[in-house]
């Protein structure tokens, strides 16, 4: 038993750090306290997991670009029954006006290519939603697209968005209500479930001639990965498995009955 | 207990079979633990049925069962059924948590790497000669086009690589290139990832449709490019 337990603990040690490097989802965990909606640096933060992602340059289509600033981003969420928010948070050496970031999302069941929702040759695509924070702008824009040249704000804006940028780290807080009236334009967050998510990160450095090296498609992506806004604990498992082991004991006990009565008699 | 060696010999036969020598026929595949679990279930329904169906096997098959349960002053053999009665429930309870607690895994993604190329695309010979000059060219294409994700040592570790997943291809991995034709290869590059089908999951790829960019000629020549820089070669039919 105490090796079964020290191969155990040698393994959580062993793979830690492999989950802490790269991640496959992003869990908005549940919390009781105010939702820091437009505060990345707010305690409340520490208590969510962190997952980590890397970014490519984005070359899937032109324009492309070959080297980008940002490599890896780092995503904690939360949420509180009624809204979500997601911190994103990575390293960049210089402030700047055109820095930028944005989540994209698929929109209800029909899958979406990761880049703007491209039309596929074989699949019947359906469009994203992208929610899109610029330092100048100070603030988050609700956005759709359906294929390359699409995007555009939507007439009804739903999502908030502020930075912070202190010893060389952006700090960029997303949030919004977990669903909206807008079902086919804007994803919506069931508790629980898992849905698509993939990131976009521009460094709004310019070049000696003064034009900006990432805009547009020139920018850090990443492709599809996951979110789920967690729901509140279930412990319906719990308690199916008390009653299936006191069904197990029962059977248990009649059968012994009933053996025994067959012996005496 | 000697009458109920046979069956639990046989249940545990069955089980080794299903579970190790099945996978291993050509053609067949590993059985999933719900199906070996049906299996077993059959397995034992049947031995049940066997041993009631006269009076003289039932006594001889449900005999030591009733002592091991019931029976008194049977040594070691009284600790072995306290551990079954309490292990019994706890097993139960166990296997009912597993399949109703809520997962916290994500969905599970059975991507197909290699699906079914479209019909025109299936039997193209490659019209460009398999000269020296024409790889060097088709080297140069690559060493532009796809080396900054497929990598410079076409191993898929190219510098734009790391944020892509599906991450892109090895070629010098002997399952990827070097088990298709270059009719395949063709279709993957001219439609990039928007091209495959459902199962290869055409939303997460990032390889680019190339027909919109490059002439076919050129697409040609990348492909005699990667097979002799992956050191791989098309597969064929003999």
């Amino acid at each position: 038993m105490a090796a079964t337990c020290v191969t155990v603990a040698l393994l959580v040690a062993v793979c830690a750090p492999i989950y802490a490097q790269e991640s496959v989802a992003v869990r908005a965990v549940m919390t009781k306290e105010p939702m820091p909606l437009d505060d990345p640096n707010a305690a409340v933060w520490s208590s969510a997991p962190q997952a980590q992602f890397p970014m490519s340059p984005q070359v899937h289509w032109q324009n492309r670009i070959q080297e980008v600033t940002v490599k890896d981003l780092k995503v904690r969420a939360l949420n509180d029954g009624k809204q979500v928010a997601v911190l994103l948070e990575y390293a960049d050496p210089t402030e700047d006006p055109a820095d930028a970031a944005a989540l994209e999302f698929m929109v209800g069941d029909t899958k979406a290519h990761f880049a703007h929702g491209q039309p596929m040759a074989q699949v019947e695509g359906g469009p994203v939603n992208i929610w899109f924070w610029r330092n100048k702008d100070g603030k988050g824009v609700d956005m759709s697209a359906k294929g390359f040249g699409t995007l555009k704000p939507q007439t009804h804006q739903d999502v908030t968005a502020k930075g912070a940028y202190a010893n060389g780290t952006w700090k960029v807080v997303f949030s919004r209500p977990l669903t909206t009236d807008h079902p086919n334009e804007d994803t919506q967050l069931k508790p629980g479930e898992f849905i698509n998510i993939a990131f976009a990160v521009w460094d709004g450095r310019k070049d000696a001639a003064g034009d900006l090296v990432e805009k547009g498609s020139q920018k850090a992506v990443s492709s599809w990965w996951y979110f789920r806004a967690e729901a509140p604990p279930d412990y319906s498992g719990y308690i199916y498995a008390v009653l299936a082991m006191g069904l197990a004991l029962a059977f248990q006990f009649v059968l012994i009955r009933k053996l025994k009565k067959g012996q005496s008699t | 207990m000697g009458s109920l060696t046979k069956p639990l010999i046989l249940v545990v036969v069955i089980y080794l079979l299903l579970k190790f020598v099945v996978p291993n026929i050509p053609g067949s595949a590993p059985l999933p633990s719900s199906l070996i679990f049906l299996y077993l279930m059959l397995t034992v329904a049947g031995i049940v049925i066997y041993y009631t169906m006269s009076g003289e096997s039932k006594d001889a098959f449900w005999g030591p069962i009733q002592r091991f349960l019931t029976g008194e002053n049977i040594g070691a053999l009284q600790t072995a059924r306290y551990a079954v009665l309490i292990l019994f429930p706890l097993l139960v309870g166990w296997q009912t948590y597993g399949s109703t607690a809520v997962s916290d895994a994500p969905p599970p993604e059975n991507r197909t790497i290699h699906p079914a190329p479209p019909g025109e695309y299936t039997g193209l010979s490659n019209p460009v000669a398999k000269t020296p000059d024409n790889i060097m060219q088709g080297k140069g294409f690559y060493a532009a086009f796809c080396s900054p994700c497929h990598g410079g040592n076409f191993d898929g570790k190219g510098p734009a690589a790391r944020g892509f997943n599906p991450p892109p291809a090895n070629f010098s991995d002997p399952t990827t290139i070097a088990m298709l034709q270059e009719s395949y290869l063709f279709w993957r590059i001219k439609k990039g990832g928007v091209g495959l089908p459902i199962e290869g999951m055409p939303w997460k790829s990032a390889m680019p449709r190339w027909e919109v960019e490059l002439p076919d000629e050129w697409i040609w020549k990348i492909i005699l490019g990667e097979y002799d820089g992956a050191h791989q070669s098309p597969r064929t039919w003999e």
